[in-house]
Formats: structure tokens, C-alpha cells, sequence
């Protein structure tokens, strides 16, 4: 072979090479790209595509950069209407992806509807935007529909809500060798279910004793001869801190074991005294259960104390009309809860219990960056 | 004086050779550069491994525990040998430089195959300064990559020789180095193996002249013999490792790394993983082609170096993903770049050397500036790139698990980045974490797709899965410390159930605790080695390097070692060499 020939031969199938590798990119190659390098704002949908590609790259400049509308607002609301103007989930949360859904489109605008997939550090959630994409001389820009939160008057709120302190031997102390009797705590309703080919555990523990108690529960799933065929914890569902006299729900979940192999479950509450406040307190106001396709009980939390909560998980538990549990349901609020300010919440439940659900009943636990609860 | 007698036309000395490669890396050595790389820590680690426990391959301090047969342990069992004398930091940095000392003198023989002792003597002085080695020492911290390199380097002559014309001392040499090289490193064997001895059976092929020519079947039986020999050696020194790999493969969700990204659709990975390893060896590709393209005894080499360049080039190119199939997943592609660099190295020791005899001392200048230049931004790479940006210190943190019975629980590490290593050192605690993504076993760490449970976060979602679905288990593998470096974790922490117990490194870490866990029990894992592979994997290894290198002591058949025939003595029109050299100086 002549050398120039096989010179050639290797330069042309080098840069063939290249050129496939970069028009049509692998997975692997795609998914670390830049979003200027994948898509392009010569269509309304590259467009958004780009935009949201930037969102999810964290690229706060080049995202505003991006949109048709950023002289309406500064680039600081834009990142706080993503992120959050407190720390919130949104703040622990990056896009994990997204789905755009043509609404409708003309020759210089367009409309989509944006499912936004964000993963959080304790689980996803969704953001659903209506986003308009325009033409501007011979590129689309998306026209971004800012949400900015509220902001909160001057004021002075008064608490004067219950604190419990722990006082305790030595700092040399470990956790859990604390020499007091742990908090009374009695499990009040237990019901297993048979749900998507696994096990799962409802009930709700009450504290039974005038302290404050963290607590947690275990179960053990045991065979016919005895045997422990699985053992899980509530993990995070459960509100576990519980003041006196107070309850709350558990669910936990054996997702590889059939309930008709199960002869007994053992449930092993545990509880320890702790620290705790009654502030902040949440109210929940507004609550309804929405009906088919998109069963949920929806409703709205108010912070009535006077500092700002981060993240709030909240539980529901619902019941049928002989007062047994039949589901627990929980979800977070994906942004922080000012004082007064109300923050709408859904937890979601299997739609076949929408005819049994009778009553429901929803706690909330939360979380204050340099204050845990 | 004819030009031809001055010392500008002998080769380099080797003495010269080595004496700058210790002069450039010695002092970034002494200084423990390479501790602030990527994997510096975890070669530390399963040294450390092997210093308490030579012939116990199954290593509890990570991931409840697993199989340190699953990485070829060669240069971390001379880490643990050498750290008898100097402590495991410094016997890190005496096996490093040992490997980069070894790499000049298997560049010159490797290069001594292609080109003429001079051009040789001057690819072996640009090792020294290949922006591909340093990047893969101080910032990568890949020692076994580069400690198994130049083995094979080394054995290359000796198969060349044993190929074309027989003799068994090549053939002994040649396997015992080869056999060794493989005891070092898993991916070069299975994968930069073939690109190294490819192209020199092709050559050894190309070279056959006179009888030599006549006797195919010889030449054939030769390599055959050759690679079936030491392919057996290989299978019986590394059985445990195979054994491993056979019985549990590799089928975890696969990680993502940027080694396979689109160097064109993600310019900052390119330069990251092609512009610092190439360097100065960018401007000399035209060369490479030009000169290994018209020169038919360097076309294997050419070829194998083309190879090696696109799988270098990760996901810029679907070869990798065609060529290497579910490997590719698997394994990082800068090595590809590492091995591309040092099959270039031939012809760029054939181009200074032409440079210098046509420019002199301006060529002298210029190939010196571009060497350092090259160095310097690898070496530097690591302080802008840096692995590990923080100044964190876990010397506290291990003392925390080591006092009051801590250690009897399992613990693991979030935003600690890659000194888990270290702390895994330090402690004599067990973790379910670990940053050797293939020995891992825990179904919860392999579903998900994620590296260290420490960098979670940086998975996305598959990171934050795999974190969520170890603490839902935590009384299963007794898990009941975790240390939060980063309040990113902290809301899962609360609402999980985890509590603050105590706080280090004035209120930097926090200690996280779950009550009710059970003492760590170890697990009874069926990938843990029985005894005799413990035996194998202690002796076997290191046995085979210690018998190459007392191989190495019986003299060569000098005789007979001398590749006849040097690309240059084909000399091109000098139209078309000016040609060639004009476009690389342009």
C-alpha cells in the first residue's frame, strides 16, 4: 500500500470517526454535554430544550442568558424562583430531567408544557411550567414565567409554645448510653396489606408519656415455622419525634416479600428521650381529597411561628369508615414555609382506595438548617 | 571535525536519561504530589491491606468486605514491602519513581525495535517529560497503570527476538516481564497487552529476511508458543483474580465518568484528557502519520498507535463503545491516551532527532521548551484540576472510631471525597463504603449506578438511591456512624432517623448515629477467597517479578540482540522529507 493512501485512509476515517461521533453522540457522550453543544435555539423546541438543559447543567448565567423576557426581572429572582429564596428542598435539588409537551405553535410563538423532574436529597418531586417560546429575528427564546415568593412585612410574632430540655451526664457520653428510662410508647394500630407484589406495614405509635421521645419502629416479617423472612424500619416514614401524648403514622415496606407468606409480623417500637420544642408550629388548613385520575389530598401548611422553616415532610394517614388505617402517604414541600405565609402540599394515594377512604389525618415534621426536629 | 563524530550525533546515555527523569520527578515525588491525585490513597490502602495481612486477600474496611483479588496487587505489594522501611506515604513515592525509571528504559528498548539507537535515546528522554505520564502520576494517581506499562515495554525486545529468531533466553525474559506486568495491572494486560505486542510481532513479521523467510511456520509456532506460554503463566499467577472475575463478573449499572465523554461536544474534558497527556506530542501527529504511513517497517506501530488514539478518545469517536462493548462502561479511557502516547514515542524520538540535525541548537531549544512545557502543565494539572479541593484532614475522624468500641460498628463518610482511603487507613473500623467500584458486592451500592456513597450527590439521583438504600439497612450491616461533611445530606439525615452525637474538626464534621444497631458482624460472603487462593495471591505475584528480575541478570545473547533494519536508512525523496518536516514545523 502507498503511504499517502494509508495516511489518507487513516485522516478521512479519523475525522468520519469524529464527525459520527459527534452528530450522532453516545449516551454516555450526550449526557456529559454541554447544552450549547446538543441542541439549538433554531426551534422553539431546541429552544426550551437548551434552556432547560442549562437549569439542569446548575449554568444559572447562561440559562438567563437564554430567555426572551430577563428584562422584566433580575437574574437573582430567576435563580431564587428555581432554588428557592430560602434554603428549601428546591435548594437540595437538581433537574433530573425533564419532558417538554407541545401545547400549540405558530409561525414566531409556541407554547409547551414542562414537566420538570427534580431529585432532591430526600426524594423527587415535580414542577409543571407553562413555557412560551418566541421568535426574536432568527433565533427562539423561551419567555420564562417567573414565580416570585412572597415577602414578608416586618413584624413580631410571640411564641410561647412548649420546650422540653434534656440535660445530660457528660459530653464524654455516648448516644443512646444515657442512664433514664426510655419514653413510653405503644403501638395503637398495626394493619399489614398485600400491595404491588410486596408487604406493606401501617400503624401509628403514640407517646404515651409526658416526655418527648424519638422514636422509630422495626418489624419483622416471620414465617409459618417461625422464621424471620425480612426485617425493615419506618426509615422516613414517620414523624420521629413525638411529644406527649402525641401520634404518628409508620409505613414500612417489604417490597420482595407476599403477605400470604407471612404467618406473624413482629413490630418493635423504640424510643428515646430527646430534646424537643412544640415550635415551629404548622398548621394545615384547606384539606380535600381530590377524586380520580389524580387521587391526592391536597391542601395548605401555614407556619404560625416566627422563623422560617426549611423542609417540611408531611404524612397523611387515611382511614376507612371503621376507623382502620388503610394508607399512609407522605411527601415533602418543595419550598421553604415563611412565617404565615401558606405553602400548598399533595400527598398522593392508590386511586382503587378513592371509594374507601373515609377520613384522613396529616402530621408534618420538620427540618431549620442549625436547628434539627 | 565531521558532524558524525561529535557527541550532537551519539546516542544519549542512558545514565543522562536516567538522571534527568530523577532530577524532574524525584523532588515533586519527595514532595508527595501524587497524594492529592485521584487514586494515590487507594493504592495506599490495599497496601496498607497487605502490609497486616499478606496472605488474607478478603479486606472488611470496605464494603462490609470484599476481594482484594479483584485487582492485580503487584505494585501494592512492593508499596507494602518497601513501606517496612519508609512508611506507606514514601514507599508509594519510591515504587512511583521506580515505575517512571523503568518506563525510560523500556521506551528506549521499545523504541530501539523501530528507530536507531539515537532517535531511541532521545523517545526515552521525552518519556520523562510525556504530559501522559505525569498526568496519570499526580493527578490520577494511577501507580498500577503506570508500573505495568513499562513492563511490558521491556519484554517487548525480548519477544521480538524470540518471535523472529528463537533463543531462550529472550523467550524466559520476555514471558517472566510479561507475566510480571500483568501481576501489576488488569487493563493493560487485557487490553494495552495487544496494542504493545501486536505491532512488534507485526514487526518482528516485517523484519524476517534470508532463511528467516522460508521458516513461516517457525516464526508462527514462535508466537504462538509465545503467547500461549505466558498466557498460562498469566492464568496461573493471577488465578485468584480470574477466578473472581469469572464466578462474579462485573455486571453492575454502569458508572459514569468523563473519560467517555465527547471531547468535542464537552471542550473541558477534552482538555483534560487530551490536550495535558498529549502535550507537545499534538504538534507532532503529522509527523507520526506522514512518517509511519510512508515508512512500511513503522506501519504496525502507526497502526497501533491509531488504535490507541481513538480509543483514547472516549465517546469522541464510536469506536470505544464498538471495539470494548460493556468494557467500555467499565473502564476509564485515559489509559488508552497513556498507551497512545507511549507507542508515539518512537517517532518522536525519530523527530527530534531529524529536527536537531537539520535546526541544531534552535531545534535543541524548541524541543526542550515544548518537553517542559508539556511537564509542566501535567504536573500543574493537579493543583488546577484538583482531585481533592479541600484541606480536609480525617486524622480526627479516625481517631474517633478507633476510641470507645466505635469500631465495632460499620460506619460511612458523606463529602469526604476520595480520603475514604485514607481514613480507611487510619481506622480500624469497617465501611460499607469504598472507592473500588468493581470489588463492591452490597446490591444496594451496585443497582444504582453511582460511585462512592460519599460523593452521592454527584450522581443525581442514582447516588442519592444507592445512599438512601444503604441507610435503609443500616442495622443489616450494622451501619451506625455517619460522618457529614456537607450539610447537603442533613435533611435526609433527620427525617431518615439519624441523630447528631458529637461533632469534630471545630463543627466541620458532624457524627450522625441510629440507635438500635446491631454490632457489625462480618459477612459471610461467598466471594471471599478460601485460604489457597490467599497462598497463591501472596506468593505468585511478587514471586513472578522477583524471578524476572533475577532472569534479567543473565546476559543477553548480544549477538544475536540487534534489530537490523532502521526505518530511517529507508530514506525518503528529500523532497518528500522536506515535505514532512516542513508541514510539522509549520
Amino acid at each position: 500500500m502507498r503511504g499517502w493512501l494509508l495516511a489518507l485512509t487513516i485522516v478521512v476515517v479519523t475525522a468520519v470517526l469524529i464527525a459520527a461521533g459527534t452528530l450522532w453522540p453516545i449516551q454516555t457522550a450526550i449526557a456529559m454535554a454541554s447544552p450549547r453543544s446538543t441542541s439549538n435555539s433554531s426551534s422553539p423546541q431546541g429552544a426550551a430544550q437548551a434552556l432547560l438543559q442549562e437549569i439542569r447543567r446548575r449554568n444559572w448565567n447562561a440559562a438567563y442568558a437564554a430567555l426572551a423576557n430577563k428584562s422584566e426581572f433580575p437574574e437573582t429572582d430567576f435563580i431564587r424562583d428555581l432554588t428557592g429564596s430560602y434554603t428549601s428542598l428546591r435548594s437540595y435539588a437538581s433537574l433530573e430531567g425533564f419532558d417538554l409537551s407541545p401545547l400549540r405553535s405558530s409561525a414566531d410563538e409556541a407554547k409547551f408544557r414542562a414537566n420538570l423532574n427534580w431529585s432532591s436529597v430526600v426524594g423527587t418531586f415535580q414542577d409543571v411550567r407553562e413555557l412560551r417560546v418566541v421568535k426574536e429575528g432568527d433565533r427562539w427564546q423561551v419567555v420564562w414565567p417567573i414565580n416570585r415568593e412572597p415577602k414578608i412585612p416586618p413584624q413580631v410574632i410571640p411564641v410561647n409554645y412548649l420546650r422540653w430540655d434534656v440535660i445530660y451526664r457528660g459530653a464524654e457520653d455516648d448516644w443512646g448510653a444515657q442512664d433514664v428510662e426510655s419514653p413510653h410508647v405503644r403501638i395503637v394500630a398495626m394493619h399489614p396489606v398485600d400491595r404491588g407484589g410486596g408487604t406493606i406495614i401501617l400503624g401509628e405509635l403514640l407517646n404515651e408519656d409526658v416526655v418527648p421521645a424519638f422514636v422509630t419502629v422495626k418489624a419483622t416479617l416471620l414465617a409459618k415455622d417461625g422464621s424471620a423472612i425480612a426485617t425493615e424500619d419506618s426509615f422516613e416514614n414517620i414523624s420521629h419525634v413525638l411529644l406527649p401524648k402525641q401520634v404518628t403514622p409508620f409505613r414500612i415496606d417489604f417490597q420482595k416479600a407476599r403477605l400470604s407468606q407471612v404467618d406473624n409480623v413482629r413490630i418493635e417500637p423504640s424510643s428515646t428521650l430527646v430534646a424537643a420544642s412544640a415550635d415551629p408550629v404548622i398548621g394545615i388548613e384547606s384539606q380535600k381529597l381530590n377524586p380520580l385520575p389524580t387521587t391526592s389530598l391536597s391542601g395548605q401548611l401555614v407556619n404560625q411561628s416566627g422563623q422560617v422553616v426549611n423542609i417540611t415532610h408531611i404524612l397523611g394517614t387515611f382511614y376507612d369508615n371503621r376507623g382502620q388505617i388503610i394508607w399512609v402517604s407522605d411527601g415533602y414541600a418543595d419550598r421553604a414555609l415563611l412565617p404565615q405565609t401558606p405553602v400548598a402540599f399533595s400527598l398522593p394515594y392508590p386511586a382503587d382506595l378513592a371509594d374507601k377512604i373515609n377520613n384522613y389525618r396529616v402530621v408534618t415534621s420538620t427540618f431549620s438548617v442549625g436547628r434539627f426536629q | 571535525m565531521p558532524r558524525a563524530e561529535t557527541g550532537a550525533l551519539r546516542p544519549i546515555p542512558t545514565a543522562f536519561i536516567f538522571l534527568a527523569a530523577f532530577a524532574i520527578h524525584a523532588p515533586l515525588l519527595l514532595i508527595k504530589l501524587p497524594l492529592k491525585s485521584y487514586d494515590t490513597n487507594f493504592h495506599i490502602f490495599f497496601a496498607s491491606h497487605y502490609v497486616h495481612h499478606w496472605f488474607e486477600p478478603w479486606n472488611p474496611k470496605w464494603y462490609a468486605g470484599f476481594s482484594q483479588t479483584t485487582y492485580p496487587p503487584l505494585a501494592q505489594q512492593w508499596l507494602a514491602l518497601v513501606s517496612c522501611l519508609t512508611g506507606l506515604d514514601m514507599a508509594y513515592m519510591v515504587v512511583q519513581l521506580v515505575a517512571i525509571l523503568l518506563l525510560t528504559f523500556g521506551v528506549y528498548r521499545f523504541a530501539r525495535l523501530w528507530v536507531d539507537p539515537r532517535a531511541a535515546s532521545l523517545a526515552a528522554l521525552a518519556s520523562v517529560f510525556l504530559g501522559a505520564e505525569s498526568f496519570l502520576v499526580y493527578s490520577a494517581g494511577q501507580l498500577s497503570t503506570t508500573f505495568a506499562a513499562p513492563l511490558y515495554l521491556n519484554a517487548m525486545p525480548y519477544l521480538y527476538q524470540w518471535a523472529r529468531r528463537g533463543g531462550w533466553r529472550s523467550f524466559v525474559k520476555g514471558a517472566t516481564l510479561a507475566v510480571a506486568a500483568a501481576a501489576a495491572h488488569h487493563a493493560t494486560l487485557i487490553f494495552g497487552s495487544l496494542l504493545f505486542a501486536l505491532p512488534v510481532l507485526a514487526l518482528s513479521a516485517l523484519d524476517r529476511e534470508g532463511n528467516e523467510r522460508e521458516s513461516t511456520s517457525a516464526f508462527v509456532v514462535r508466537a504462538a508458543s509465545a503467547m500461549l506460554f505466558v498466557g498460562v503463566a498469566i492464568g496461573v499467577v493471577l488465578l485468584p483474580f480470574w477466578i473472581a472475575l469469572l464466578k462474579y463478573p462485573v455486571t453492575q449499572v454502569p458508572i459514569p465518568h468523563a473519560s467517555r465523554a465527547s471531547y468535542i461536544l464537552s471542550p473541558e474534558w477534552g482538555i483534560n484528557y487530551f490536550v495535558v497527556p498529549y502535550g507537545a506530542v499534538i504538534l507532532a501527529l503529522p509527523f507520526i502519520l506522514l512518517r509511519g504511513s510512508s515508512t512500511p517497517r513503522l506501519r504496525p506501530l502507526l497502526l497501533g498507535f491509531w488504535l490507541a488514539f481513538l480509543l483514547g478518545l472516549g465517546g469522541t469517536t464510536p469506536v470505544g463503545r464498538v471495539l470494548l462493548g460493556r468494557a467500555f462502561e467499565v473502564i476509564t479511557m485515559e489509559r488508552f491516551t497513556y498507551w497512545a502516547t507511549l507507542l508515539a514515542l518512537p517517532f518522536v524520538g525519530l523527530l527530534a532527532k531529524e529536527l536537531i540535525d537539520r535546526f541544531h541548537t534552535r531545534a535543541i531549544v524548541g524541543l526542550t521548551l515544548a518537553a517542559v512545557a508539556s511537564c509542566a502543565v501535567a504536573v500543574a494539572w493537579s493543583s488546577y484540576r484538583p482531585a481533592d479541593a479541600s484541606d480536609l484532614k480525617i486524622d480526627s475522624v479516625a481517631a474517633w472510631l478507633n476510641r470507645d468500641g466505635h469500631d465495632r460498628y460499620r460506619y460511612i463518610t458523606l463529602g469526604f471525597g476520595n480520603k475514604i482511603a485514607r481514613l480507611a487507613v487510619l481506622t480500624d473500623a469497617s465501611s460499607v463504603d469504598g472507592e473500588w467500584n468493581s470489588g463492591r458486592m452490597l446490591p444496594e451500592l451496585t443497582e444504582h449506578g453511582a460511585g462512592s456513597l460519599t460523593s452521592s450527590k454527584f450522581f443525581g439521583k442514582s447516588g442519592l438511591d444507592a445512599l438512601t438504600a444503604i441507610l435503609h439497612h443500616a442495622d443489616r450491616y450494622g451501619l451506625k456512624w455517619v460522618f457529614v461533611r456537607d450539610p447537603y445530606y442533613e435533611p435526609l439525615m433527620v427525617f431518615a432517623g439519624w441523630r447528631r452525637v458529637d461533632n469534630l474538626e471545630d463543627r466541620t464534621i458532624y457524627v450522625w448515629s441510629k440507635d438500635d444497631v446491631p454490632p457489625a458482624t462480618p459477612l459471610n460472603a461467598p466471594q471471599m477467597p478460601p485460604h489457597w487462593q490467599g497462598l497463591m495471591w501472596g506468593i505468585l505475584p511478587i514471586g513472578s517479578s522477583i524471578l524476572a528480575m533475577l532472569l534479567l541478570l543473565i546476559p543477553d545473547e548480544r549477538t544475536r540482540y540487534q534489530p537490523e533494519a532502521e526505518p530511517e536508512t529507508v530514506r525518503q525523496p528529500a523532497a518528500a522529507e522536506d515535505l514532512v518536516l516542513g508541514r510539522t514545523l509549520l
